[in-house]
């Protein structure tokens, strides 16, 4: 007598079952990858009936802070907005993200802003967070503005999280900040460095890259209200990361990586031809890479700009180069930054204090420039260690803006933020 | 708070698994729920010690908060132990999960199954014959972990859009793999154990 009712409980269950997955079906149709956003600036004047501009300032202006990784986005009217990490160093638990707007009217930057904190991000995401990094900050083909940076809560950046926040007025108000589900191991081991990369869609393609156990690089993709809907290895193993990539058409692009490993220290290069859903294995180019940052942007011939430190070993110089689409062809623009002394050795306080403060005046731009004398009295340990004082220029990042012009920001010796802008005209007579 | 139910949720049920594993514990269990209710809101520095535990374990999936209410009801004696059968079964489905989610996080190859659960129709579909075999098999906890962690994934209820994130997280993957680990070694154990020895019989002892 029991079996009846037995068997109608069980197809009753398995009704429901088959409800529940029938649901779960239709509400996640899959989707499908919209090509890369056309976008390229609309330049002012051609390279030949323009005046070759080429200029240089400071956009951080404390004096005591460390500062690192640095990221910029063109808004609409020729200003800029700048996003970096500073604290006590690296890792601290005062770090904290902070932001600069460019006023392209007087040509300099406005004071610092905190844009995130340990707090803001604790109280947003509602999670114990130790410490904060690598902000990059973009705008959207709709006037939003998003700014990703990684948070750590248990452990060292291997253990990262990336946070994401949205500003819907340019940077006046930003959204909380809430943390992206990337990985299904505690949510662990994603960290974000390089520019993101609009679709047509309006979706956003951003490079990430992984640092737990394994160390390789890929690309997440999220819709145009920051949801995470994939994500596609660009490359494989332990020995690249921080992929930075340049679109060039609707479909094609080029992925350039940072190599963390021992063998031949080159900059790698992956290749898609669908949109970003697969990548070509990573080959190693001609310039060297000594496991550190680099940054690219297309130009208007569609070749590439490349800022890099071109060395086997240290950040002691940083370079621009020019390559083709073919990435075969490489051409020295300019040497951005560099130590005097070619190996990078050491010097001592005494003539360290001489040739920075030569770079200072050189770099900081009006606005700057009276920082100096402080600056000078204020060379500690972020630039001096018991063996000498070092020079350190790293961790580029390249944005274009409306009017063609090319802004590159950089870390400059860990105390300043650096912005260099150029225009196509003084690239023309460069390449 | 609506945003850390789970985290509140998953806190209460660990904890009580835990402690209720302790037999000092078995006159105050039925107290014990409530108490850890509290406790996961006690604040430190601005943040419940809920959210504090959720910072290292992430949102725990669905399936997981299933078997921890599951233990939970089986420590306060409500529901009969499932038998060690029923209960390897379970282990294997999830076991077999794991296995094939996480050493591919590692990146040692281009293939990222976590990409399924990002595009997951054929995983939706492999579950549901997964989750009606359990039910031929009258197990309902391997059931009902499937069902429930499918229908949260079909209302949104977690943050992440992936499939994999309401199925299984690292904490249920330990255990299936550390409990079929062990249920593999005592059946060794038990057949090497009923194994004759070699050349039993044949030696007698000289006298």
């Amino acid at each position: 007598m029991r079996a009846l009712p037995d068997r109608l409980m069980s197809i009753g269950c398995g009704l429901l079952l088959l409800a529940v997955f029938f649901a779960a079906w239709r509400s996640h149709p899959p989707h499908e990858l919209a090509p890369f956003a056309q976008a390229g600036p609309a330049t002012a004047a051609t390279a030949a009936e323009a005046r070759p501009q080429y200029s240089s300032r400071f956009v951080s202006s404390e004096l005591k802070d460390f500062v690192h990784s640095s990221s910029v986005t063109a808004l609409p009217g020729g200003d800029l907005m700048a996003v970096w990490f500073a604290g006590s160093r690296e890792g601290a638990a005062d770090v904290q993200v902070r932001s600069a707007r460019f006023d392209a009217k007087s040509g300099e930057w406005g004071a610092e802003q905190v844009l995130a904190t340990r707090e803001s991000t604790r109280s947003g995401t509602q999670r114990y967070i130790r410490k904060l990094g690598n902000p990059v900050i973009a705008l959207a083909p709709d006037n939003r503005l998003w700014m990703f940076y990684v948070s750590v809560s248990v452990g060292g950046w291997a253990t990262s999280a990336i946070n994401v926040m949205v500003s819907d007025d340019l940077g006046q108000h930003w959204s909380a900040p809430r943390q992206l589900i990337t990985s299904p191991f505690f949510n662990i081991s994603t960290l974000v460095r390089a520019a993101p990369v609009f679709h047509a869609d309006g979706s956003i393609g951003l490079p990430v890259y992984h640092e737990f156990m394994g160390k390789f690089a890929e690309y997440l993709y999220l819709s145009s209200d920051g949801q995470v809907l994939d994500k596609f290895r660009i490359s494989r193993g332990k020995h690249s990361l921080q992929p930075t990539i340049v679109p060039q058409d609707g479909r094609r692009a080029i992925a350039m990586l940072r190599y963390a490993g021992d063998n031949h220290h080159r900059v790698l290069a992956s290749r898609t031809e669908d949109a970003g859903q697969t990548w070509s294995e990573p080959y190693p180019l001609e310039p060297s890479n000594p496991n550190s940052s680099l940054a690219a942007v297309g130009t208007a011939d569609n070749g590439l700009l490349v800022a890099l430190n071109d060395l086997q070993d240290g950040r002691f110089k940083l370079s621009l180069y020019g390559t083709d689409a073919k990435l075969n062809e490489w051409r020295s623009v300019v040497e951005l930054d560099q130590s005097p002394d070619p190996l990078g050795q050491p010097f001592s306080p005494e003539a360290y204090k001489e040739i920075i403060g030569e770079g200072f005046r050189a770099s900081s731009g009006a606005r700057r420039l009276p920082l100096e004398q402080r600056f000078l009295s204020n060379l500690d340990y972020r630039v001096c260690k018991p063996r000498g004082c070092d020079f350190e220029y790293e961790y580029p990042y390249f944005s274009r803006s409306a009017d063609g012009m090319y802004h590159l920001v950089y870390s400059w010796n860990n105390t300043f933020i650096k912005h260099v802008s150029f225009n196509e005209a003084w690239l023309a007579e460069r390449l | 708070m609506l945003s850390l139910w789970q985290a509140h949720l998953s806190f209460i049920l660990l904890s009580f698994v835990l402690l209720g594993s302790l037999r000092l514990t078995a006159p105050w269990r039925p107290w014990l729920l409530p108490v850890l209710a509290l406790v996961s809101f006690v604040p430190i520095n601005g943040l419940s010690l809920a959210a504090y535990v959720r910072s290292v374990t992430d949102d725990l999936a669905i399936s997981t908060l299933v078997l921890l209410g599951w233990v939970s009801l089986r420590r306060l004696g409500v529901v009969h132990p499932l038998p060690r059968g029923k209960r390897a079964q379970v282990w294997l489905l999830f076991g077999l999960l794991a296995l094939s989610l996480y050493p591919a996080t590692l990146g040692l190859t281009y293939v990222d199954p976590y990409r399924w659960g990002f595009n997951p129709r054929p995983m939706i579909v492999l579950m549901g014959v997964a989750a009606l075999v359990l039910l031929w098999l009258r197990n309902p906890l391997g059931m009902w972990m499937l069902g429930a962690g499918t229908l949260a994934f079909a209302l949104r209820l977690k943050a992440s859009e992936n499939y994999w994130d309401y199925l299984i997280d690292p904490l249920l993957a330990g255990y299936c793999l550390v409990a079929g680990c062990g249920l593999l070694a005592g059946a060794g154990w038990r057949w090497l154990r009923r194994r004759p020895r070699a050349g039993a019989g044949r030696l007698k002892p000289s006298l």
